[in-house]
């Protein structure tokens, strides 16, 4: 329950202040967002939070959004490197991490059409074509939620979560990897799971 | 309807057998009534530095589209005259050249020049700023770090060998139209401001503005320094943070495809 009224309530003194026509968006990253003061709060405000329909939804959503404590990861201050007619720094060429490493991720996403396509075109069921099929699924989710990581959790900003979350998802593709082998070795293997889920 | 009457003012004094012919057909093309005031809604994002501690808030106007220019910027520059002249924003051209009125209107980033203030009067127009920008006053974005960035790809014919001719570096046309397309790029940062990996990552990804600008001189057949600017973007950063969300061709305000342009690098770069 506590859980449940607590974003109720954060909405609810969203509303307090859209009643004001004060909204605090990311834009002003400068503003200090105050945090609102919990006396703030009447009864009358927390019964109305579960009457939805009293507000129109463009206050609702209005409000639900300019709520200070939802924000992940808020904008610091703006802070300029150098002077403002220096360039943006160049990083250094990595094409492992760039060229490569984008060539690898297509070839990957275009060779499971074929891959997926296979088993059941051939009506065979080819333990390598399975294992290939498993190896390129794992390879290509593995690039996918790198992908996430690097876009949401910024090295500079969060150096230590980055790593946890690097290392977290190495370990989950290994521990996948596992248990996949497990599951062509002793097992009846992907393409016929499915083939038994579909046609159960 | 003023100049019309001087006119025909002077026009009688000249020849004055036509005055009374010429006062009535005045009096005819005046209208008979004011037409029906048309009243339409404008809620702006305004934010004061001078007051840093207070929150940025909507600020609501009311205008009479009968005596408004057709466009937004219109309705923009008659509050500022008429109804509240400490509204800020920039504007220049008034014809989509100079890129300085862009801003997010109704939820799409555009040119305030450019687009057309809905004449459906029931529904109100919201007008913010640029998205995820630092702002410096109610609708004007702080654009640093993007013009930063175009500094850094170093946007101009790097060239070693001297002309052949001696005087200036020659093109055919087939060269030529290879830049159509992407030359007519304002830098308004309408596209980079609506992507969200530019949201996320503006430190270090380019952006669609920047990336198109980029193939733009990777396209230029006299550019002489093509490996030198494939190498600065080859890297997780710069460039593959492109997750073809393609906000940018959709948000264009002048017609152009900055998704095509990322992807031709992609694929300079892959082969």
């Amino acid at each position: 329950m506590a859980s449940f009224v607590r974003p109720a309530l954060l909405r609810q003194t969203g509303l307090a202040s859209a009643s004001t026509r004060a909204f605090s968006t990311k834009l002003a990253a400068g503003v200090s967002h105050s945090k609102p003061a919990a006396s703030v709060l009447s009864r009358q405000a927390v019964r109305s939070a579960f009457a939805k329909d009293a507000l129109p939804s463009s206050m609702r959503v209005a409000a639900f959004h300019a709520g200070g404590r939802q924000q992940i990861l808020p904008p610091l201050p703006q802070s300029i490197h150098g002077t403002v007619n220096d360039a943006a720094p160049v990083p250094p060429s990595d094409p492992s991490h760039g060229s490569y490493h984008w060539t690898f991720e297509r070839l990957i996403s275009a060779s499971l059409i074929p891959l997926t396509i296979a088993p059941f075109a051939s009506g065979s069921l080819n333990p390598m074509t399975d294992a290939i099929l498993c190896g390129a699924i794992l390879i290509h989710s593995h690039i996918g939620f790198e992908a996430l990581v690097i876009d949401y959790i910024p090295s500079k900003r969060l150096p230590k979560i980055r790593l946890l979350f690097w290392w977290g998802l190495r370990a989950a593709t290994v521990l996948v990897g596992v248990g996949l082998y497990e599951f062509e070795t002793n097992d009846v293997g992907v393409t016929e799971a499915i083939k038994r889920i579909w046609t159960a | 309807m003023a100049s019309l009457r001087t006119t025909s003012r002077l026009f009688a004094s000249a020849r004055p057998a036509f005055r009374t012919q010429m006062r009535t057909m005045a009096s005819v093309s005046t209208p008979a009534a004011e037409p029906e005031p048309r009243t339409k809604t404008f809620h702006i994002y305004r934010w004061n530095p001078d007051e840093p501690t207070s929150k940025p808030h909507m600020q609501t106007y009311t205008l009479d589209l009968n005596k408004t220019g057709p466009m937004v910027l219109d309705a923009l520059i008659r509050i500022k005259n008429e109804l509240d002249p400490t509204l800020t924003f920039r504007r220049s051209c008034r014809e989509g050249i100079c890129g300085s009125c862009a801003m997010n209107i109704n939820g799409t980033n555009t040119l305030a020049c450019l687009c057309r203030i809905p004449t459906d009067t029931t529904q109100e127009t919201k007008i913010y700023p640029l998205p995820h920008t630092y702002v410096v006053k109610d609708i004007v974005p702080d654009l640093t770090q993007f013009y930063k960035q175009y500094k850094s790809i170093k946007p101009y014919l790097q060239h070693s060998t001297p002309a052949p001719n001696g005087k200036e570096y020659l093109q055919s046309k087939e060269d030529r139209r290879k830049l159509d397309g992407l030359y007519e790029c304002i830098l308004c940062a309408c596209c980079s401001t609506s992507c969200p990996s530019y949201w996320w990552n503006s430190e270090e990804y380019l952006g669609p503005a920047i990336l198109l600008q980029s193939y733009r001189w990777l396209a230029d057949s006299r550019d002489e320094k093509k490996e030198e600017r494939k190498a600065a973007l080859d890297n997780s950063m710069s460039l593959y943070r492109c997750h073809t969300i393609l906000n940018c061709s959709r948000t264009c305000p002048k017609g152009l495809n900055p998704g095509l342009a990322i992807a031709e690098i992609k694929k300079e770069l892959a082969f």
